[in-house]
């Protein structure tokens, strides 16, 4: 009785956890974009823009939102890296990928890096948001100018959004995360996660 | 009390300690390593029966490195050590082709360990300097990082004899231990 009791609470009170995976070629600012996740939602100071080197493995964020409990998995964007993403693609609910909007020589690079990324059969149904990052630089791009430039067509069977950012003051970014678990809450994808983790008895 | 003003007096000025194990298979270089990470030398070593221990002091932490003997019948006794450590740094001979599946064995059955749990994990892909050493994606396959799912990880290019990668990854250990503990 006991037990069913527990079952009944952890069920109602218990946040999901989803896991976001932050891609995007090397310097568009993943990791300065999960610090600065972490400072916004866990008060602390997350590592300044100076201190962060590049990443060449794997970076994890973890914070807890109204409803839900976030994990952020922050990869390496090195060509020679980019092997290791796709063993994340199938425990992944949603995809943040983040564009440097303000350096046009790496469009082409991070157009055809995230074209890969959507054809892949493990991330079917996740929900993507793109981040057109470094909007406190000049000479940058808007989210709709980016949108325009990649024209992507891989997009159809998925929730998309593009978003204008700052990694380094910070602008944009809460009312894009708000997105992504909004979509997740609803994406068939989580039901389908669930189910499977379910299955192997494990979260 | 003590411990609240120690606390305070450490995140008020940045000194920090942090237990670092350096593990690997034998020969891999893990006591070049140590001494090159502490005096900048390269010292002529002998194969690390039991274990040696120094102190170096980086980006504001005090790292207490921990270099332990990698031969088959004392590794073992690696999980004497293993308490209160949080990072792992785990060496390998990126030219030893025909040992990397060795390698991988350890190298998963150390993250396995309960003790081990919370520490991030360093891999220094080491022997560079060596001709056929293979490079990080490679060692990255062969090891199979991507198995790691809840604790950060990251792997460098060293080579201990020139002193190249070691302190790119200690700058990536000292972030990756300053946003784990903030």
């Amino acid at each position: 009785m006991f037990s069913l009791a527990y079952g009944l609470w952890k069920y109602i009170f218990n946040k999901t956890e989803f896991h976001v995976l932050i891609l995007g070629v090397d310097k568009a600012g993943k990791t300065t974009l999960l610090e600065k996740i972490k400072s916004i939602y866990l008060k602390g100071e997350g590592l300044t823009p100076d201190r962060i080197v590049p990443t060449v493995g794997l970076n994890i964020g973890r914070i807890e939102d109204a409803n839900a409990k976030l994990v952020f998995w922050d990869l390496g964007g090195q060509v020679g890296l980019r092997t290791i993403w796709e063993k994340y693609y199938q425990e992944a609910h949603a995809i943040i990928y983040v564009i440097d909007a303000a350096a046009a020589s790496s469009f082409e690079d991070a157009k055809s890096a995230l074209e890969k990324v959507l054809r892949h059969e493990d991330l079917k149904g996740a929900p993507l948001l793109i981040f057109a990052n470094k909007q406190d630089l000049p000479g940058v791009i808007t989210d709709e100018e980016l949108a325009r430039y990649l024209q992507l067509k891989e997009l159809d069977e998925r929730p998309y959004k593009f978003q204008a950012v700052s990694a380094y003051d910070g602008r944009g970014i809460k009312s894009g995360i708000d997105w992504v678990v909004e979509q997740m809450e609803r994406s068939k994808r989580t039901e389908v996660l669930r189910a499977r983790a379910g299955l192997t008895g494990q979260i | 009390m003590g411990i609240v003003f120690t606390r305070l007096f450490s995140s008020v000025f940045g000194n920090r300690e942090a237990r670092i194990l350096v593990l690997g298979l034998d020969n891999a270089g893990k006591t070049t390593i140590l001494y090159r990470l502490q005096m900048g030398e390269v010292v002529s070593t002998i194969p690390t029966i039991g274990f040696n221990v120094e102190t170096v002091q980086y980006n504001n932490i005090k790292f207490q490195v921990w270099d332990l003997g990698g031969q088959t019948s004392i590794r073992p006794y690696w999980r004497c050590y293993f308490p209160n450590t949080q990072a792992i740094i785990y060496v390998v001979d990126s030219s030893d082709t025909d040992r990397l599946v060795t390698a991988k064995e350890e190298f998963h059955a150390i993250l396995e360990e309960d003790e081990l749990k919370g520490a991030v994990v360093l891999v220094y892909a080491n022997k560079q300097d060596l001709p056929g050493a293979l490079d990080d994606a490679a060692i990255t396959e062969s090891l199979e990082l991507h198995k790691i799912k809840s604790r950060q990880w990251a792997i460098f290019k060293t080579s201990a004899i020139k002193g190249e990668g070691l302190f790119e990854g200690l700058d990536w250990l000292s972030n990756a231990l300053k946003s784990k503990s903030s």
